[in-house]
């Protein structure tokens, strides 16, 4: 196999990680909403913990970004 | 640039940014150039505008830039958990929200990034360079681990990476509590990587978003330059200040991970 087409190959697996990072996103997204709808008075409390969770849920998915342009 | 009419066919920006000019052998690139127009537009800002902002007949605009800020006030102080944190914090964590906000958002204007000199634009993104993001997230990494430092002095700080006194008090104890504490020990190992690692996933996290939505931009103008870019800008003004507040926002929970409590901490 040629080096280009191996390129190619595992950059379309690295596309994959979006699956995981799409997953991981909505499941917290999801329970925030839900606890939300519980409580509507912990909006602000829940809210910010929410991003950072969804932030730190992304990351897996800026490094696959990386690994995108890197290989 | 050619194409039909339909498609509009661009280069792909680079990942390093453009040297605009160089004095003597220090390289100014266009970054560079509108992280200074930023400065200099703060500023002017702060100077001009808010210098003009009275308590007895607040205008308009100075209510909506109040009200704007007392929202990210409590913001960070939700975020730091304690009015205290906040307060020592709230300068830097307030200056990272408009910095990073105001940088992924002015090359809305129209024609600013069309200003070129030799064939270079003159502006461009800082947040789509990683040596912006980068200098950034190391200096918030840095500024958090030097005053974890100075509160709790160089000892205690060296033994929340190098657990080597809770090893020996487990051992005391007896067998099972020792292997325990030398899994602790282990894992205060772990905790030095993953203060590098939070250097990574910050910087890295701001530069993808950004410069992933100018590469895809010019993707999809490649692909139907009529409507479809503009939902995708519309898009993109959003990432762009949720990444804003995510950047500040990570900072300031990591702050009040790592910094003790001025009070709690006896001399």
């Amino acid at each position: 196999m040629e080096a280009e087409a191996a390129r190619y190959i595992a950059k379309g697996l690295i596309a994959l990680a979006m699956l995981g990072t799409a997953v991981g996103e909505g499941y917290i997204v999801g329970k925030a909403m839900e606890a939300i709808g519980r409580n509507p008075e912990t909006t602000n409390n829940i809210f910010p913990k929410m991003i950072i969770g969804v932030a730190m849920a992304e990351s897996t998915a800026i490094y696959a970004m990386v690994l995108f342009f890197v290989v | 640039m050619e194409g039909n009419f339909f498609q509009i066919k661009g280069d792909i920006p680079d990942i390093a940014p453009d040297v605009v000019f160089s004095i003597g052998s220090w390289p100014i690139s266009n970054t560079a150039l509108q992280i200074v127009l930023l400065l200099v537009l703060s500023i002017s800002f702060c100077a001009l505008v808010i210098r003009r902002f009275s308590v007895e007949k607040p205008g308009k605009f100075q209510i909506a830039i109040e009200g704007l800020y007392e929202s990210m006030v409590t913001f960070t102080e939700q975020l730091s958990g304690s009015r205290q944190k906040a307060n020592e914090i709230l300068p830097i964590i307030l200056s990272l929200f408009v910095f990073v906000g105001v940088a992924n958002l002015i090359n809305i204007i129209p024609g600013l990034t069309s200003i070129t000199w030799d064939g270079i634009a003159i502006f461009r993104t800082p947040t789509s360079d990683f040596n912006t993001t980068l200098g950034m997230a190391l200096a918030m990494i840095i500024f958090i681990q030097a005053t974890a430092l100075t509160r709790l002095g160089v000892w205690r700080y060296l033994g929340q990476f190098i657990k080597i006194k809770p090893l020996i008090d487990g051992f005391h104890q007896g067998f099972s509590q020792g292997m325990t504490a030398l899994i602790e020990f282990g894992i205060g190992f772990l905790d030095i990587v993953s203060e590098l690692a939070k250097i990574l996933s910050l910087s890295l996290r701001l530069f993808g978003n950004i410069y992933a939505g100018e590469v895809l931009l010019v993707m999809i103008f490649g692909a139907l330059a009529f409507v479809l870019p503009s939902l995708w800008m519309t898009l993109s003004l959003f990432f762009g200040i949720i990444q804003a507040i995510v950047f500040g926002a990570l900072c300031a929970a990591y702050y009040a991970s790592s910094v003790p409590d001025a009070k709690v901490i006896p001399k």
